[in-house]
């Protein structure tokens, strides 16, 4: 009777029960913005994962933080540049285009002119 | 066609280590900190003490903010050096982050309290505005606009690497 009436218990008061979701959103639009962005904006403690990845402190002061401006009505744009002024551009996966990534964007197709000549180069031979 | 292909490595290795030459000793670089001036941003936090709300006014001037909490143990180790610079009259202003008001008290009347004042940062609010990923890190002010941050401990090293050569360009705090 009581191994029964534990076992029934465990089923009436188990977490998945009284579960819900962790964050609040006022549209499935936002929702989806949301996990979208925490999946593009790095985590400034972790070495290299995104902010979906980490719940360190940081991660999930920062991932209240956009469900804040999200509901501000922030575009994804400001809100990765409001991240970008404070923890520095490494917090975007995707570099801006800007005078310190030339190198970053016009190096691959500079690489395949290159390569594309000494192919050129060696068929006249 | 070997002699191109030859020459294209060594000009490529070259410039490789060109750029990583550059980039190493490039004088605004150094691991941890960050040499780009911003506006400090607005907020209204009580005081670590007292009822007494600080905003941004209070840090017109020149000052260190130094953002601890008594669960940080670098902040620990740093401690002794922020005690040294308060007596070299250097303002220091604590910043004590996601900290229990008790914790924190009893952390500062055991290891001695260098600091001007405590701003009692207790959501990690004003802490997000100003990029803070943890504990320590170090906030250089002129003016009220943020001219050095620094992730990580400041210890004699840092201070005469990263902190002294702005604060002679800077001429700033009297005392140096």
């Amino acid at each position: 009777m009581l191994t029964k009436f534990f076992l029934f218990s465990t089923i009436i008061f188990s977490t998945f029960t009284i579960s819900e979701s962790l964050y609040k959103f006022e549209s499935v639009e936002d929702e989806k913005r949301f996990y979208s962005l925490i999946k593009e904006i790095r985590c400034p403690k972790c070495t290299s994962g995104s902010l979906a990845s980490s719940n360190a402190p940081v991660s999930e002061d920062i991932k209240s933080k956009i469900i804040e401006l999200i509901k501000e009505g922030k575009s994804d744009q400001e809100i990765k540049e409001f991240l970008s002024d404070r923890f520095g551009n490494q917090v975007l996966y995707n570099p801006g285009f800007s005078k310190d990534t030339y190198f970053l964007w016009f190096a691959p197709g500079l690489f395949l002119i290159l390569i594309l000549l000494i192919f050129f180069f060696r068929k006249r031979t | 066609m070997t002699v191109l292909i030859r020459f294209i490595i060594i000009v490529i290795t070259l410039m490789f280590f060109t750029f990583f030459y550059l980039y190493i000793n490039d004088d605004k670089y150094y691991p941890g900190a960050d040499f780009t001036t911003s506006d400090m941003p607005d907020f209204e936090i009580k005081d670590l003490y007292s009822e007494r709300l600080f905003n941004i006014k209070d840090l017109e001037g020149n000052y260190l903010i130094n953002v601890w909490a008594s669960w940080c143990i670098t902040c620990r180790v740093e401690h002794s050096f922020l005690v040294k610079l308060d007596s070299k009259d250097i303002p220091i202003i604590g910043l004590n982050y996601k900290d229990e008001a008790e914790d924190a008290i009893n952390w500062i009347t055991r290891f001695g309290d260098p600091y001007k004042y405590i701003i009692h940062d207790y959501k990690g609010e004003l802490a997000l505005d100003l990029g803070v990923t943890g504990a320590p890190e170090t906030f250089l002010l002129s003016d009220g606009k943020i001219i050095v941050h620094y992730r990580g401990e400041v210890n004699d090293m840092i201070w005469d690497d990263v902190f002294m050569p702005i604060i002679k360009k800077e001429s700033l705090f009297d005392a140096n």
